[in-house]
């Protein structure tokens, strides 16, 4: 690989939870790790481009997470990135968007349908505070942040991305995130690979994986 | 009667909290009164001219300013301490004046137009703060869009090219509308109003819904926030038929200098991505003490920090401290601006000399422990 490519899709409109920190943090641990990398930001306009090898998506409110999911719509270029390899991390709003659906602004929505699960608007408190868990499929213990309405519950084709120990995860207090291949999603804002930059690391494996 | 006696109960809590806590007394008093008599907020507001300042920053210093201007129409009572709850304006409140300039926590501004009648109320700007507890911008939008729309008898000021201003603005009966031009927003990347995209010209927004920041009532030159405020403080006086001043401007940015463990320091309250950014710009020497803590009024989540560039402070000596030190030490080291982690605000302080100047950047509550006296 001559230079591993993170795109941060839609930053302006799914910034709002500090996650577009994890494309620095990418940068940053693939610098430390001797390989050559660049941010490509990508906005409610462009084409997201098929050639990225991690794509990233951050949390959001209601209105930003439609917009952005009708302009993702627009192709099939992260499904198709992800089938060549590619491998995408998507927080909380961004977690809901690439399911098969979601609710927002009271509507239940089609998502891009990249990960098996449902997200169901939350019914009671909102699920907000600190979060503690740990993934084996990672072999990981993470910190994170959650701030999110809605409860998501994973489909066969999926497995947890985390067993949690505090917090709310996918909103049963037990796990957090989903995970499918090459495609991970959390609940876990901080952003999650500042809080646990191993993860990076193992994100950038991953994807230079032959 | 019951009043009356409600009063008396809760002078004697504060008086109490003062003299056996050696607290300011200014929250239990409300406290009290607002548990003893819940609708006290609307009977100490009859017969008084209200005005309550809201937005994300600059209420303190700008409720100060305003409260100045207004008390040159009589006699004024205002929360000067930031108690900004409903708690706090109940204790202000229990004063006799003939005018209140009240600071409005963002949540509980509804509540308290709802119950004072504000003749007038200032909106400042909204965005992304606290979200452990305001969740999402746009819903305290909607939430001051609705009291707005239930005010026709008050008269709304507002900085309209704040779009989430301009959209609680947008359903007022009375409004001045103030633009001044010169910068964007960081969350307005959606149209409040209609939650299309949200196009920008510049600094300019026009949305296809009729969400617009060229329609001000008062145009004014751009600037940073303090001379913002100050203006709205101006305007919004004037709205009342007080005489315009000139403010010093330092006055307005939250800034206190004190020497501390004998280095002359500015500090400086800053607490969310749009405040950082602002004292960010006006850092001018090379020691800088940066102090992060999480508790309940500073936002006890810090994932804003990666919101925040903090270019300006590249190759400067920077000592990061606080509870959550760690946070703001690596968010520094990524961007790769060195920085020295110390354990606590005195070691912090112990990396400079006399002769020095230190600008401290402090969250809410180290703000607050330090300029204390």
């Amino acid at each position: 690989m001559s230079q591993l490519r993170i795109i941060r899709i839609h930053n302006e409109l799914l910034g709002t939870y500090g996650d577009q920190g994890n494309a620095e943090v990418l940068a940053f641990r693939a610098k430390h790790l001797g390989i050559d990398s660049t941010i490509i930001d990508i906005s409610y306009d462009q084409l997201i481009p098929r050639n990225g090898d991690i794509y990233l998506l951050g949390g959001a409110e209601n209105a930003a997470q439609l917009l952005s999911l009708e302009a993702m719509k627009r192709d099939n270029a992260l499904k198709d990135a992800i089938s060549d390899g590619a491998v995408l991390l998507a927080v909380c709003a961004g977690f809901q968007i690439i399911g098969n659906t979601f609710w927002a602004n009271e509507k239940k929505v089609d998502g891009l349908g990249l990960l098996d699960i449902e997200t169901n608007a939350g019914q009671t408190e909102r699920c907000v505070g600190d979060v503690v868990a740990h993934s084996s499929i990672f072999n990981l213990d993470l910190i994170g942040f959650e701030n999110h309405a809605g409860r998501t519950v994973l489909g066969s084709s999926t497995k947890p991305f985390a067993t949690v120990s505090s917090g709310y995860g996918n909103g049963d207090g037990k796990t957090d995130g989903a995970v499918q291949g090459n495609v991970i999603g959390t609940y876990m804002h901080g952003p999650i690979l500042a809080r646990t930059p191993a993860l990076a690391d193992l994100l950038i494996a991953r994807a230079t994986a032959q | 009667m019951r009043l009356r006696v409600s009063l008396s109960i809760s002078r004697l809590a504060g008086f109490l909290s003062q003299k056996i806590l050696r607290r300011s007394g200014e929250t239990i008093q409300g406290k009290v009164l607002l548990t003893l008599y819940p609708n006290a907020l609307a009977t100490l507001s009859k017969n008084r001219t209200i005005v309550l300042v809201s937005g994300t920053n600059g209420k303190t210093s700008t409720t100060r300013g305003l409260a100045q201007l207004i008390s040159q129409l009589g006699t004024t009572v205002t929360n000067k301490t930031g108690s900004n709850l409903d708690r706090g304006s109940a204790t202000m409140l229990m004063q006799p004046s003939q005018y209140a300039v009240l600071e409005v926590d963002e949540l509980y501004l509804p509540r308290l137009i709802a119950q004072t009648h504000p003749r007038a109320v200032l909106l400042l700007n909204l965005s992304r703060d606290q979200l452990h507890r305001m969740h999402e911008v746009q819903k305290v939008a909607d939430r001051w869009r609705t009291a707005v729309a239930t005010a026709p008898d008050t008269t709304f000021i507002g900085d309209t090219d704040d779009p989430f201003v301009a959209y609680a603005l947008s359903a007022a009966k009375k409004s001045i509308r103030v633009s001044f031009g010169g910068r964007t927003h960081s969350d307005g990347a959606v149209c409040p109003s209609c939650g299309i995209y949200l196009r920008w010209t510049k600094t300019n927004f026009a949305c296809a819904c009729g969400l617009t920041n060229g329609n001000a009532d008062e145009n004014r030159a751009p600037g940073p926030a303090a001379y913002r405020n100050a203006e709205l403080a101006n305007i919004a006086g004037a709205a009342l038929g007080a005489k315009p001043m000139t403010f010093d401007i330092k006055s307005f940015e939250r800034a206190v200098e004190k020497t501390i463990s004998g280095i002359p320091s500015s500090i400086r309250l800053v607490k969310n991505p749009a405040s950082w950014s602002e004292a960010l710009a006006t850092v001018k020497g090379q020691n800088i003490i940066l102090i992060l803590n999480a508790r309940e009024v500073d936002g006890i989540d810090t994932s804003w920090l990666w919101d925040v560039s903090f270019d300006a402070l590249r190759g400067k000596k920077i000592i990061v401290c606080g509870e959550r030190a760690h946070d703001i030490h690596y968010r520094l080291h990524v961007a790769g601006i060195e920085n020295t982690q110390e354990r606590s605000v005195a070691s912090a302080f112990a990396h400079f000399a006399p002769t020095d100047h230190v600008e401290v950047l402090a969250a809410y509550t180290a703000f607050t422990q330090l300029v204390t006296p």
